[in-house]
Parts: structure tokens; sequence; C-alpha cells
């Protein structure tokens, strides 16, 4: 059966087969991708989040940074810093370290798992949009993720008067940065919704 | 459908990317996991406990072992032993220093000490406390018992006993002297056993070894010596500035000189010298030890340092 389609990126009407399994489908003119869904939407989430899952456990129980200063040698792991910052009384700031480096990776990591291992079960709908609600409320205060990390950058600039190394923490963390980053970025949300029989197009 | 109009182009059909190598990036985030786990508990040197009387100044997760001025571990917790006579320093070594953990090593808090004669551990003023081990051959043990004050490093030198009727401003680590070169130290000082006499313990380094004799005479250097004659004068010596504070021993060996001394051998400690022994200028060969008896420390050896550390 063939269907006219229109190029996402050209616009250009062209007119396309049903395409074999592992096969993807270029437009005419401009060679780009077209597509139905985001191409592997699913698997693309899953594992980037999977694997954001697996190193947002050493990078809340390793050291983001170590200081030597003069002998003295300080580590500190992201929930020592809001500690600290809680035994200052700086609450705000703290509970806002403790929301956005800790709790938002997290729960957006847990929340696109759940929904991609849940797509084919339709009674799970309800469950599925409304996890997704939450990733979308959350989603913009996880880019403060990127400030922490300049506040590490800004750390290693002490270099003159304290030697401060990156701890395994900082490496880690960037790494779920990046992979939250892309988990999102490769999810379909059109997905959400769909039934069975249209995932198949 | 217009028949008038051209045929619609047709999208191509590709190969589609292998979706399975999309699961290599948990696999390859799970090993980093890994890697970590096996940097710390593989890879990592052995954990000791060194019980201390007192970790004073030693902070749990911060203070350093250091070794030659390195760093080679780090302490984790202080926590009292469970008869509270001691505290157990638990430390961690690094791998390259696993060595460090045997029979025999021995480990101290480096302070700062400000004594008549002696400042050291000044820096620990500004960066802390830090324990530093002198290390044994022995056996791989991970307990130890730690000492309060540096040891006296042990070189190959003539041990001797030296009696006199009172201390002086001797102490440990003192100078001894001949001819106002330092040739070895007072190792200890304690009263004798019948509590008549101080039997103060030194030894002469084993390339000054021949100059001690059995019948050498030994003085106390230290302090200043006044003498007012009716006819000298007024008559003030010193033998050094750093024996005026830290006391000092000067031996002096007689022209007619006997056998060298052997290890243990008894002197008496005069309280100063006479003017005689101070004249006595005999010639004595310093090399006159037998090769074998010299017991040199190995010099570096390239295939040892490569290996990490040999005691």
């Amino acid at each position: 059966m063939e269907k006219l389609v229109a190029c996402q990126t050209c616009g250009l009407v062209q007119e396309v087969d049903v395409a074999p399994k592992d096969s993807v489908i270029k437009c005419a003119r401009c060679h780009f991708q077209i597509f139905h869904r985001r191409v592997d939407s699913r698997v693309r989430t899953l594992t980037f989040s999977v694997a954001a899952l697996i190193l947002y456990i050493p990078s809340n129980l390793y050291p983001i940074v170590t200081a030597e200063y003069q002998g003295h040698h300080i580590q500190t792991t992201i929930f020592q810093g809001i500690h600290s910052l809680f035994s200052l009384h700086q609450y705000f700031i703290g509970s806002l370290m403790f929301f956005t480096s800790m709790l938002t990776p997290g729960l957006k990591i847990i929340g696109l798992i759940f929904i991609t291992l849940t797509l084919d079960w339709p009674h799970w709908k309800k469950a599925r949009t409304w996890v997704f609600k939450i990733i979308r409320i959350i989603d913009p205060w996880n880019m403060l993720e990127v400030f922490l990390l300049a506040i590490c950058v800004s750390m290693v600039e002490l270099g003159e008067v304290a030697t401060v190394h990156p701890g395994r923490g900082v490496f880690s963390f960037a790494a779920v940065v990046v992979l939250t980053l892309l988990a999102t970025l490769s999810f379909d949300s059109r997905l959400l919704w769909d039934s069975s029989a249209e995932r198949k197009l | 459908m217009n028949e008038k109009s051209p045929p619609l182009p047709k999208a191509q059909v590709g190969k589609s990317h292998l979706n399975w190598l999309l699961w290599l990036i948990p696999v390859a985030a799970a090993l980093v996991c890994a890697w970590f786990l096996a940097q710390d508990f593989i890879f990592a040197g052995p954990t000791i406990t060194i019980y201390f009387e007192n970790a004073d100044g030693l902070q749990e997760q911060n203070s350093l072992v250091e070794y030659r001025g390195v760093k080679v571990g780090e302490v984790g917790t202080l926590k009292l032993s469970n008869d509270r006579q001691r505290v157990a320093v638990k430390a961690q070594l690094d791998a390259s220093a696993a060595n460090l953990a045997r029979q025999g090593s021995v480990f101290w808090i480096v302070r700062p000490q400000v004594k008549l004669g002696a400042l050291s551990g000044l820096q620990t003023i500004v960066s802390g406390n830090y324990i530093t081990v002198e290390p044994g051959n022995g056996l791989r043990t991970n307990q130890f018992i730690g000492v309060e004050t540096a040891p006296i490093k042990p070189v190959q030198a003539l041990d001797i006993q030296l009696h006199a009727p009172k201390l002086g401003s001797l102490q440990p680590l003192s100078p001894v002297f001949y001819k106002e070169i330092q040739v070895g130290e007072v190792l200890d000082c304690r009263l004798g056993d019948d509590a008549r006499e101080v039997v103060i313990h030194a030894r002469i380094r084993e390339e000054y070894a021949p100059l001690v004799r059995m019948n050498s005479k030994f003085w106390n250097a230290g302090g200043i010596n006044i003498h007012i004659g009716l006819f000298s004068g007024a008559n003030i010596s010193a033998e050094s500035a750093e024996t005026l504070i830290s006391g000092g021993i000067e031996f002096a060996t007689p022209p007619d000189f006997q056998n060298t001394a052997t290890n243990g051998t008894v002197f008496s400690l005069n309280e100063k010298s006479e003017d005689e022994w101070e004249k006595w200028s005999p010639a004595i060969s310093l090399h006159a030890v037998p090769e074998a008896v010299i017991n040199k420390p190995p010099a570096a050896d390239l295939r040892n340092l490569r290996s990490g550390f040999t005691p």
C-alpha cells in the first residue's frame, strides 16, 4: 500500500512504500529521515535513562571535588555540600541544591524509565500521562545542574590557593546530565497515547 | 487524481542502524561503575589500624599518612579502643605503599615541637598533624601500636654506656663530639639500677668507632665553665652554642691508646675535662675497621625503585 507523506525538513510531498522492518525512509530530495514517530524513540530513551540511572549512584556517592590546602585534605560529595549549606543556615540555596541536583535528576530518570517500560500496556495510559506531566514541570529546574558544574569549575579556578581535583563524582554527574538530556531529546511524547496498531507504522 | 499531474517522487528506503548498539551505552555506564568499585576494593592498598595513646591533631577523613614527605595513605576513622586506653586510627594505605604494612613498622604522629635546641614539625602548624612511619621488614600485618615520639633512626653504630653522677643537661639526641665534630648521639638516659648513678646510652657512628678506645675519657660538654683563679683571671668557656642549650658529650683518646671499644663498653662520664685531655691528639686510622664489618645501607637501584616500595 502506498501513502503520501510530506517531508518534515523540506516539505516535499512524496509516495512512501510500507517499509520493511529494520529500514529507514529517506526523503527523495533532502535525504533527511522521514518518520511517523521518532526513530527508535523507545529504545533510545530507555538506554539513555538506564545508563543515567546507573551513573546517578556514583555521582552521589563519590566526592565532587577533592581539595588540598596546605596539607588539609577535603572531599565533598553533593550531599555533604547540601548538608553544610544547611548547617550554615543557607536553607534556600541548600534546598535549591537538593531539588536541582539530587531530586529532579532522579525523578526524571525513573519517570522516563517508567514510561518507556509501560508503553505496551494501554491501561497505564493515565499513569504515564501523569508521570509525563511531572517530568514536564521539573524539566526546566533540571537545567540548574549545569550551574552546579559551573560552580565546580570555579572551584578548580582556585588552583593557585588550593589544589582542587575534580573527583569521580563530578565525572559521573556530568555524564548523568548529558544522558538525561539525550533521553529527553529522543523521547517522542506521541508514544504516550499511541495505540499498539499505530505504533507499527 | 488528476491525470496531468506529474508522478510524485518516491521516498528512498535505506538500511536501519543497528539499534542493539544503543544497549552498549548502559553497559558502558555499568563498566564505569565497576571500574570505580575495582579501584576502591581490588586495587586499594591495605587498611591498617594503628593504636595511639593520643591522637591529638588528627582529623577523620582528612589527615594523611606520609612517608619520606610523600602521601602514602589517608586517615579514615578515629575510635576509642575497647579498654579506653588508646585511640584506634584506621588508615587506608595506597596500593604502592602496601609494603609499609609489615611487622616492625613504627608509626608516630608528627606534631610541631619546640624544644630547647630543637625545632621540628613546624609545617604541621599550618598543615595539621600527620602520621609517618619507619618501615619494618616483618610479615604482613594490619595492626600496629603507634609510638609517641619519632624513634631514633637506627644506623650502624658502636653502642656505649656512660655512667655519670648526674645528668646535666643531656637528653636523647644530644650530640657526642670528638674534637668538636659530632660523631654520635645520646640515645637515652635513665637512672642506674641502684639509683646511685645516671646511665647514659650513647652511640658512635661506625665510621668514627675506632676513635673510642678502652682508655678514652668522656666529659660533659654542656653548659658554661667559669673558672676564676687568683693569677689566671676569669676563664669562661663553652663548647659551642649548640651544647650550651641542648647539652653534649665530648671525648678524647690518649696517645697511648688501647684496643677499640666494643658494644656495651662502660665509661664514666666526667663532669668537666682536664686540660691534659684536650691536648691529646693521637693518630688513629679511621679506616681500620675491616670492610666486612661495615654494613652499608643498599644503594638506590632502579630495579627496586620501579617495583614500588621495598623496605
